[in-house]
């Protein structure tokens, strides 16, 4: 069958199988390497992008029932030339250990910044529980959080 | 000449005061990572892949009366179904001792060992396919339990003793000391297995090159550890392997071990029976079956002090559940054992570690190696003792630490002050006796909610020292473009370690760190470097970067000496300039010029710690080149009717010796206490008679977002080792090492109460809780 979607503001028709993943669909067919894969079942967010903006676990969801919706992953996340905020500020805090938690982690707090610039820390903190970080990052991601929204 | 000449800038680099090393910088890495750009190994799959999965057996320990893999081989989509006799070369995938074989053969002696490999055209054949392999088990008792294990007669894990190892300290007259003593107790604490759950599981990849090569792509922390075993499971000369590390999500240990062999080693066969990519990759649960994990240990600590607080004897019994094959437990019992009295000196010790063969699942390298086991049941007997003598938890520290002079358990002299600095900097950082005060008062107000502080001390032998030759070796070369390109066998999988090779590049040869690019770990373009473990690679590593670097500097000063008229020896290198006598030159110039005239600018740096000391009759001796301090004050809120401990405050200080690069310490000190945190708190791994019953992230949770201490302090403290590259002392591990203890320790404080085994979870607390007031 096939599915219908702009990712990251680019239109991508593609065929696609009734049972594949949309995390496979992004990762393979169309090469956004970045959507990372850590269970498989929903439990740790690293596959997370953003549908219409909201965060969905890309491993849970169907690529069919994306079609018509718009994708963002952080291969989208910066005007083409210039990095997000958010982006600049993960490398200025020192956020990145292994890297592999990173684009979700970003993504998240993207729609939350785009939804409530001004998050509290339990917000941030509540927003970035859909995220598993084993080297444990979490106050670095707050702390950019919070640089970005200073301004 | 040159060799002189490089000594000289190693003079002149440590005189001055650094232009890099030491502020604040970007991991090198860091940009590509917001960019998702970093390729994972399996980001680096093209087109059709097969796909390898294993059979694992159902039971812990049985013998295997038949495989029949008939009704696997024949479904469709399967290319080839291996067992054991398939193997070319040797059957053994043991990432240090020989005792693991690739699959199992005769017996099994856990759950999920690898008994057979399933290659099909897609995962989904593969993984179905792997559950009509027919494997035919004779069960045989299942044993769990160490003790049980230790017992003569007990059944036999392997065809040996089921005690590995009985590793001994022997110092001083200990009945005596105990005889002296005032006050004498005794004490059991028992720890659990956790995982060390690196987000990205074990894979690799793996194609045959023109010519007949394979060409393995694998998510490792010891690239030559998997080389040099693939090729023996294989029986290929060497020059038909190469091993790519990708970028790695995640080690904390389980990366150096075994796992990787076994993932590499599936692929690689696949590819060597089908000569096409083949890629193998553990799912969650497998990941969380058969990681190497850390090792439960079983500690009792008998403790004699004066009533002044003067500890005079100290007695540990230490059992380590090593799982079913040894992996690194063998060393793991040495590190606990070395380390089991504290950062504390004690005239007479005697200590008896033995590392057991189980049933259970295997235990191994794991982030802290035996160090937060050993730590935690030392500081809570220290802590009980106190209570025993009627002093604070800092006056009996304050009585006891290692100081310049003062004796280990190894009687080994320590010659710095650091454990001091960190005690002094966490106690201030935290106000300690304002909060005892402040939380006096809370605990006086609330009847349900009850706060505690409580504080735990480290001393870190650093890197290997007995656990194996601590060399490294890093290859640095400049391009045309001017761009110092730095490759080694040590690898990168989130410590930032790799960034500090680089900063010690560039402050040696006064460049922006821009200028320096880190180049791909691969065993067709570097010699072993040793294995990236032991928190050792900016210590060691970094002293093998700064040799080559220095290389550089003294070969490109000839030339620039040259194009200046000046001594090699008094040129300055800073800002991408080479200047002498009020004239200049830009490194790109003199870079071009050594081009010109064919002077290479390729050397190969090489780094190798002074051999360590110590009889293994009585432990006594040197064991270490240098140690690591920390001292870490833990502020909780207990909920005593749910039995929820939260975390408030964290102030970790820790004698890094040089802080290389200080942004990457905060993030590993913050993510180390959380880990540590997570061990303290919630995580075990559970092993219901051999069985893992919760293999998955939703039955074992880790510390998440939500989880983490309203506040952490990083402090850094600076007292120059004798080993590392400028000073440093060894990090990436040490922040996992305290939160136990010192989280454990508030809970004491809190609630009065000494909760002797890990995981505090809500349970245990409440029935502590519940048991004290019977």
């Amino acid at each position: 069958m096939k599915a219908e979607f702009m990712v990251n503001d680019v239109k991508y028709v593609v065929e696609v199988e009734p049972n594949e993943r949309l995390s496979d669909v992004l990762r393979r067919k169309l090469g956004f390497v970045s959507v990372k894969e850590g269970c498989g079942v929903g439990d740790c967010g690293l596959c997370i992008v953003l549908l219409d903006g909201k965060p969905v676990n890309s491993c849970l969801m169907l690529a069919y029932q994306a079609s018509g919706h718009r994708i963002t992953t952080v291969e989208g996340m910066g005007d083409g030339t210039r990095l997000h905020p958010l982006q600049q500020a993960f490398i200025d805090v020192g956020a990145v250990q292994c890297g592999f938690c990173i684009p979700a982690a970003l993504l998240v707090l993207k729609h939350l910044h785009d939804t409530k610039p001004d998050a509290d820390r339990e917000e941030v903190r509540h927003a970035l529980r859909s995220v598993l970080c084993r080297c444990g990052s979490y106050i670095r991601f707050e702390e950019a959080f919070k640089q970005v929204s200073r301004r | 000449m040159s060799e002189e000449i490089a000594r000289r800038f190693r003079e002149i680099l440590e005189a001055r005061e650094f232009l890099i090393v030491g502020k604040k910088v970007a991991r090198v890495d860091a940009l590509d990572a917001v960019l998702g750009k970093p390729l994972y190994t399996a980001d680096l799959v093209s087109g059709k892949t097969l796909y390898v999965k294993a059979v694992r057996s159902k039971i812990p320990h049985g013998y295997i009366r038949k495989i029949d893999t008939s009704p696997a081989a024949s479904r469709q989509g399967i290319v080839k179904v291996l067992t054991h006799r398939d193997i070319p070369g040797v059957n053994d995938a043991g990432s240090l001792i020989s005792d693991r074989p690739l699959l199992a053969y005769e017996k099994v002696r856990h759950i999920g060992e690898a008994v057979a490999l399933v290659v099909g055209e897609s995962l989904e054949a593969a993984e179905e396919a792997a559950d009509h392999v027919e494997v035919d088990y004779d069960p045989l008792p299942v044993v769990t339990n160490p003790r049980d294990a230790m017992k003569p007669g007990a059944p036999r894990i392997q065809d040996r003793d089921n005690i590995v190892t009985h590793f001994k300290i022997r110092k001083g007259d200990v009945e005596k000391g105990f005889k002296e003593s005032d006050v004498v107790i005794e004490r059991t604490y028992r720890t659990q297995f956790i995982t060390g759950l690196p987000l990205e599981t074990e894979i690799a990849y793996s194609f045959l090159e023109e010519g007949g090569r394979i060409t393995c792509i694998v998510s490792t922390q010891n690239l030559y550890d998997v080389y040099n075993k693939v090729v023996k499971i294989l029986g290929v000369p060497g020059e038909k392997l190469r091993v790519i590390q990708a970028a790695t999500g995640g080690g904390f240990g389980p990366k150096s071990d075994e796992t990787p062999i076994d993932v590499a080693a599936y692929a690689c066969l696949a590819t060597y029976f089908t000569g096409k990519p083949a890629l193998a990759a553990f799912s969650r649960s497998e990941a969380m079956t058969v990681q190497c994990k850390r090792h439960p240990f079983e500690i009792t600590n008998m403790v004699g002090a004066r009533n002044d607080g003067k500890l005079l004897a100290w007695r540990s019994t230490l059992i380590e559940d090593t799982g079913a094959y040894i992996s690194k437990g063998h060393l793991v019992i040495g590190r606990a054992t070395f380390h089991c009295t504290g950062p504390y000196e004690v005239p007479n010790v005697w200590a008896d570690g033995y590392c057991v063969l189980t049933n259970n699942t295997m235990a191994g390298s794991t982030r802290g190696f035996g160090a937060p086991q050993a730590h935690f049941a030392a500081e809570m007997v220290l802590n009980e003792l106190a209570e025993e003598l009627g002093l604070s938890p800092l006056e009996i520290r304050e009585i006891n630490m290692l100081r310049p002079g003062s004796l280990t358990a190894t009687s080994q002299k320590i010659e710095d002050d650091g454990l001091l600095k960190c005690y002094q900097r966490a106690v201030e950082a935290s106000e300690w006796e304002k909060r005892v005060r402040e939380i006096r008062e809370f605990n006086r107000a609330n009847k349900v909610l009850k706060k505690g502080i409580g504080i735990a001390m480290l001393y870190h032998g650093n890197t290997l020292g007995p656990e194996g030759d601590d060399f490294a070796t890093v290859i640095t070369y400049v391009e045309r473009d001017g761009k110092v390109v730095v490759q080694t066998g040590l690898t990168e999988y989130g410590t930032g370690a790799l960034t500090s090779l680089a900063i010690v590049t560039a402050e040696t040869l006064g460049l922006p760190l821009s200028m320096v690019k880190l180049e791909r770990p691969d065993t067709a373009a570097v010699p072993n470097a040793g294995p990236t473990v032991a928190s050792r690679t900016t210590v060691i590593g970094g002293q093998a970067a700064l040799d080559a670097a220095l290389k550089i500097r003294a070969t490109v000063a000839q030339v620039a000496a040259k194009m200046l008229s000046a001594n090699p020896a008094d040129l300055e290198f800073r800002d991408g300039l080479v200047k002498a006598n009020g004239r200049t030159v830009t490194w790109n110039e003199v870079v071009n010029q050594c081009f010109e005239e064919n002077i290479s600018l390729r050397v190969v740096g090489y780094y190798i710690a002074p051999p360590t000391k110590w009889d293994p009759e009585t432990g006594q001796g040197a064991p270490y080149n240098q140690y690591t301090y920390g001292a870490l004050v833990a502020e909780v809120t207990v909920d005593t009717e749910t039995g929820v401990v939260k975390v408030d405050r964290l102030t970790a200080a820790y004698d890094v010796g040089r802080a290389i690069n200080p942004l990457g310490l905060v993030a590993v000190y913050e993510g180390g206490s959380i880990m540590g945190q997570g061990y303290a708190l919630m995580e075990k791994i559970v092993h219901d008679d051999g069985v893992v019953i919760n293999p998955n992230l939703h039955t074992y949770v880790i510390p998440t977002a939500s989880d983490t201490p309203d506040e952490i302090r990083s402090i850094i403290v600076e007292v120059k080792g004798s080993m590392g590259v400028f000073g440093a002392k060894a990090m990436g591990e040490i922040p996992v090492v305290l939160p136990a203890a010192s989280i454990a320790a508030a809970v004491a404080n809190a609630t009065g109460i000494y909760i002797r085994e890990l995981p505090l979870t809500p349970q245990r607390v409440l029935e502590e809780l519940h048991k004290s007031r019977q």
